[in-house]
């Protein structure tokens, strides 16, 4: 609550400033950065930490300052009432567009770039024909007493919403809310496979981010007192607010507020003459440099420097638990019926039927496309089945979404690791713990992700990203991370491919020590000898079938099986 | 209701914008398509070859300054490639740098020629047919014509020769198309300089049938892109039947209601593709 | 004795993924007009062994010649025209062309673009069923139908050596017996013949010479009827000692 502290302090320094009795030229100018810092910052909720770059924040600006315009000029309201239906509707028309547009997976990246603009032209189309009519909206109106001059009052407004924005950012940015985005931005399928609801998140981020805009259009319709579409649904907004995230740094709360300072003192510092002109080039050449040289933005790069956190590492030198269960017995935890999935025609699983028990380690084994990482893939939800049933604990997973199987207690490393490259690996442990079958906060689940890091031997790279660690360690990596959301069943897929014999050893250890702890344990591999070691049962599969199920030297040994992987073609 | 005359007026008067659309379109497709890179800067770059037109038409035949625009767009559009694929590798990044690009050109355009309304004098703009109730004015015909013969050269280049075999593999599976001997660089040296130089013909015709004006760029985005994204990424021939039909469409809807409803066409129609076509993308 | 022309030679190839290695100080010869295979359990390497052959991907040491020629430091699209030619896993052909224009687009090096007639009537004649459905989308033919594809693709380029990784993969066993019908007949052509395969049995059924990949390293080599009798293969498969 110390950072509350600090908010509120700053806000009442910088409240005292239209009582200085300023010409007017620096309350605007005051007011113009406050303006510029509420857009960049509530843009980058969304845009910034989840990677849904829009170039539609034009929009729903736009739809505040008509909303307050027409409010006033035509009904005569008065200006304060209306901020709320301002920033209402932009809301409103925010979870609207969102909740058709991220429901489509294919979505994203640069489309969703396009389709925000094309919504922001289409908005104002229909703003300049229904509400507009053509010469735009005289806005005159009374406006509180609340400092010496107007200026200076709608300072003072402009100043109450830039407070709550970057507050707003702030609290999103360390809560779990936060950290869920920013798994959205590495990777969106794996953060929804951790147990992180990726449609709400990004629905929510989205209706913030419009509301706190809506809001801002609000106050600038009276700012600017005469409002015309072509001024307020200007390409130029949606450009700005992009530009000063990234030049500020758009991983960050406070990066977009110190663009949006930098960028706007730079345009008026050049007022005179031509020299708007020359302003709007170095803009595009500033724009230029930042994505070529610094793509993290200025403050990206300076937080590089203090990475290293002193960290505060709980002493406790226990294992940590998994669930307690007895030893292997034949009661089925996960029951496979006839489940297939076909892509473009190449069928990967084939009426697939079989049993996982309760407390085994089961080998799962078969040549090259058989099917077995894409079995992996449909269970913990990656993909969609075509058909068929998975019973796990009595639940029927097929139909449910991925954050739905990952809170009933299912986890699964992938073959090539796919972890979040831009958070470190305490964050990328410390994640499935606040998503995945027991919810924590913050300070327990990074206790959670330091034991099992501990548990794996990376604690001593718990602040390091993860493109600085080597294969080996970055398999472990994906096995801490899928162990800390306390899984009942885990899923290791080729966890053992490209070690060496030594770190080989090493993990079959680990995966011993995981089933002693009671988890079940499906595991995909092709090395045969860890397969023969570790193994309670193995089930063959080929063609996307499983052709033998059994002890691992009865299997191995079956004319079938050994047909499959032999081939038993004499040309 | 308005004549018949008016409305066929109307649709013709589309099917020529609709030609500046597809060639405006042409060089954006083959970027976005075949090298995957959103060249936003492509609209500053053809508004630049108007501009230089303009300048050029002082002494020079329109047509003869494409002797000029063409060669040097090609090299500028071979120098874009370089640089994007040198510092921007990203999709979003190289949209946000063509963006400052565009700025930049725009800023330029602004200093030397002002931020007034240009128009281009030349003796073709007062040409114009009569064929039955309607007129068909020269630059407009001219523009149809050039916008047809360059998206036809370029789907034949594409469809039959080795170069554009080898361009449409690139595309798919560039390390494949390299197993085979297909240098991807140079390629993309080549696809690109062809964009550029595109999008100087389509300055010209810019120049030619409007009045320019820096602001005007952005104008032009919106719908192009739509025309591309509709008519096919990499396809020549495409953005071109695409701007056709949202040009007429465009012109209807002025006729019929208010010209102030124009741009819902193109913005509705791409947002359409984009919800329920994401995939072609 | 007659000095061997070996068409390929590799030595202490070393090819990583990023930080890790997948394959380590591997060595092979291929003879002019010989057919060796590679054969191992998933994971060994082998795509990766052959697309480091093929240019696809770089390696980090070791060397490689084509006919005596050395390609390191070699471009990727420079490989096909010291006569190498892919038929890579998963076939990988260029689904947007045809079937035509993907057998032409096989001999666009200018050294095969010349003798392109020529070629797509060998290639015709050894898959008539291609010559059935040469404007066909190459996205519509059956898997079978791909991989000879895939290989008259490889074929148009008139390769003086000629990989193939894992042909048979995902196909019926009928198809994939003619398949190594056709890859027998291409040998006997004059094309020396690498092939990297997961069927054990057909490998070493038409391979004059045989290596074992294991975890990225050579771990035997040799006569093929030699090599299946070793342990070495059931070990690296089915685990079993």
């Amino acid at each position: 609550m110390r950072a509350a502290g600090g908010f509120v302090l700053f806000g009442l320094a910088l409240g005292a400033i239209p009582f200085l009795g300023l010409p007017a030229f620096y309350e605007t100018f005051l007011y113009l950065l406050l303006h510029a810092v509420v857009l960049a910052t509530s843009w980058n909720i969304l845009s910034g930490y989840s990677g849904y770059f829009s170039f539609g924040h034009g929009a729903f600006f736009g739809t505040g300052v008509y909303v307050t315009a027409a409010l006033v000029a035509q009904y005569n309201w008065s200006f304060l009432a209306t901020l709320p239906l301002a920033a209402g509707a932009a809301a409103a028309l925010g979870l609207l567009l969102g909740a058709v547009v991220f429901r489509v997976r294919a979505l994203r990246g640069e489309l969703f770039a396009l389709l925000t603009l094309a919504i922001t032209f289409v908005l104002a189309t229909i703003m300049l024909n229904k509400v507009d009519g053509g010469p735009g909206i005289q806005v005159m109106t009374d406006i509180p007493k609340l400092a010496p001059t107007a200026s200076g009052a709608l300072y003072l407004l402009m100043l109450a919403i830039a407070l709550i924005t970057v507050w707003s950012a702030y609290a999103v940015f360390y809560s779990r809310f936060g950290t869920g985005l920013f798994a959205i931005h590495d990777d969106e399928d794996v953060a929804e496979v951790m147990g992180v609801p990726t449609y709400r998140f990004k629905l929510a981020a989205f209706c913030l981010s419009c509301a706190l805009a809506g809001l801002a259009g609000g106050i600038h319709a009276v700012f600017v007192s005469y409002v015309t579409v072509a001024e307020t649904f200007s390409i130029a907004l949606a450009v700005n607010v992009v530009l000063m995230s990234a030049l500020g740094g758009t991983r960050h709360w406070l990066g977009p507020a110190i663009g949006a300072i930098v960028i706007t003192a730079l345009l008026y510092g050049f007022t005179a003459g031509q020299a708007p002109v020359l302003g709007r080039a170095l803009v595009g050449v500033i724009l230029i440099a930042v994505i070529v040289l610094m793509p993290e933005g200025i403050l990206g790069k300076v937080l590089k420097h203090w990475r290293r956190k002193s960290a505060t590492r709980p002493s406790s030198g226990t294992e940590p638990e998994l669930v307690r269960a007895p030893s292997p017995n034949s009661e089925p935890i996960l029951v496979v019926r006839g489940v297939s999935k076909s892509f473009k025609g190449v069928h990967a699983l084939t009426e697939a039927s079989f049993e996982v028990h309760r407390g085994e380690i089961l080998g799962l084994v078969g040549p090259n496309g058989s099917g077995k990482s894409t079995f992996i893939n449909v269970v913990s939800g990656h993909y969609p089945a075509d058909g068929g049933s998975l019973v796990f604990e009595g639940a029927e997973l097929i139909g449910r979404p991925a954050h739905r199987i990952a809170r009933a207690g299912i986890a699964r490393t992938y073959q090539v690791p796919r972890p979040f490259a831009h958070l470190s690996v305490l964050d990328n442990v410390a994640l499935p713990p606040m998503f995945g079958r027991v919810t924590m906060d913050r300070a327990s689940a990074e206790a959670e992700a330091w034991r099992w890091l501990e548990f794996t031997g990376l604690a001593g790279k718990a602040h390091v990203r993860p493109a600085e660690l080597n294969l080996h360690q970055r398999k472990f990596l994906e096995l801490a991370r899928a162990l800390a959301s306390r899984p009942k069943l885990l899923f290791l897929d080729e966890v053992l491919s490209g070690l060496t014999p030594t770190e080989m050893d090493e993990a079959i250890r680990l995966v011993r020590a995981i089933r002693e702890q009671g988890a079940t344990i499906v595991f995909v591999e092709h090395v045969m000898r860890a397969v023969m070691e570790l193994t309670d049962r193995i089930i063959v599969l080929t063609y996307g079938k499983p052709i033998a199920a059994g002890l691992p030297r009865d299997v191995m040994r079956d004319p079938q099986v050994i047909d499959a992987y032999l081939g038993g073609v004499h040309a | 209701m308005p004549s018949a005359t008016l409305i066929g007026q109307s649709v013709l008067s589309g099917v020529f914008i609709g030609a500046l659309y597809g060639l405006l379109g042409l060089g954006l497709s083959l970027s976005w398509g075949m090298l995957r890179q959103v060249n936003l800067a492509h609209f500053a770059l053809a508004f630049l070859g108007g501009y230089l037109t303009f300048q050029l038409a002082a002494r020079l035949d329109p047509f003869v300054t494409l002797a000029i625009t063409v060669p040097l767009f090609f090299l500028a559009g071979v120098g874009l490639h370089w640089f994007l694929s040198r510092f921007a590798p990203d999709m979003l990044n190289t949209l946000l740098v063509t963006f400052g690009l565009t700025t930049i050109i725009e800023a330029a355009i602004q200093w030397i020629w002002t931020a007034d309304f240009q128009r281009m004098e030349s003796a073709y703009g007062a040409m114009r047919w009569k064929v039955g109730a309607f007129y068909i004015p020269f630059p407009e015909a001219a523009t149809l014509l050039l916008a047809m013969t360059l998206c036809g050269a370029m789907w034949a280049l594409l469809r039959f020769t080795d170069f554009g075999r080898a361009a449409r593999a690139m595309t798919e599976d560039p390390a494949m198309a390299a197993a085979f001997g297909v240098n991807e660089k140079r390629l993309g040296y080549v696809i690109s300089g062809l964009a550029a130089a595109f999008a100087a013909v389509a300055g010209m015709c810019l120049a030619l049938t409007h009045t320019l004006a820096p602001v005007q760029i952005y104008a032009w985005m919106g719908v192009v892109f739509a025309a591309v994204m509709i008519g096919g990424l990499g396809s020549a021939i495409g953005p071109l039947a695409a701007g056709i039909l949202i040009g007429v469409s465009e012109a209807l809807t002025m006729a019929l209601t208010a010209p102030t409803w124009a741009p819902l066409v193109s913005f509705s129609l791409l947002i359409a593709i984009i919800l329920f076509r994401p995939a072609r993308f | 004795m007659k000095k061997k022309v070996f068409m390929l030679e590799v030595r202490n190839l070393r090819v990583s993924y990023g930080a890790a290695p997948a394959v380590v100080d591997a060595s092979l010869d291929v003879e002019a007009g010989g057919l060796a295979v590679v054969v191992g359990p998933n994971g060994a390497g082998k795509t990766t062994l052959i697309n480091a052959i093929a240019g696809l991907h770089p390696a980090e040491a070791g060397t490689l010649r084509i006919a005596g020629t050395p390609l390191s430091g070699m471009p990727a699209h420079r490989y096909c025209d010291h006569g190498i030619a892919l038929v890579p896993e998963g076939r990988r052909l260029f689904t947007a062309l045809s079937v035509r224009e993907n057998l032409e687009l096989g001999s666009y090096r200018s050294a095969a673009r010349a003798r392109r007639a020529e070629s797509l009537e060998e290639v015709c004649s050894i898959f008539p069923v291609l010559k059935e459905r040469l404007d066909a989308a190459a996205g519509v033919l059956s898997g079978g139908q791909q991989q000879m594809l895939a290989i008259g693709r490889a074929l148009m380029a008139r390769p003086k050596l000629l990989l193939l990784d894992e042909p048979s993969l995902g196909l019926a066993p009928a198809i994939v017996l003619e398949l190594f019908r056709v890859i027998r007949a291409v040998n006997a052509a004059g094309v020396a013949v690498l092939l990297v395969e997961q069927n054990v049995a057909a490998a070493l059924d038409i391979a004059r010479r045989a290596y074992v990949l294991e975890e990225g390293r050579i771990v035997a080599a040799g006569e093929p009827r030699e090599l299946a009798a070793q342990p070495h293969i059931q070990r690296a498969y089915l685990g079993l000692h």
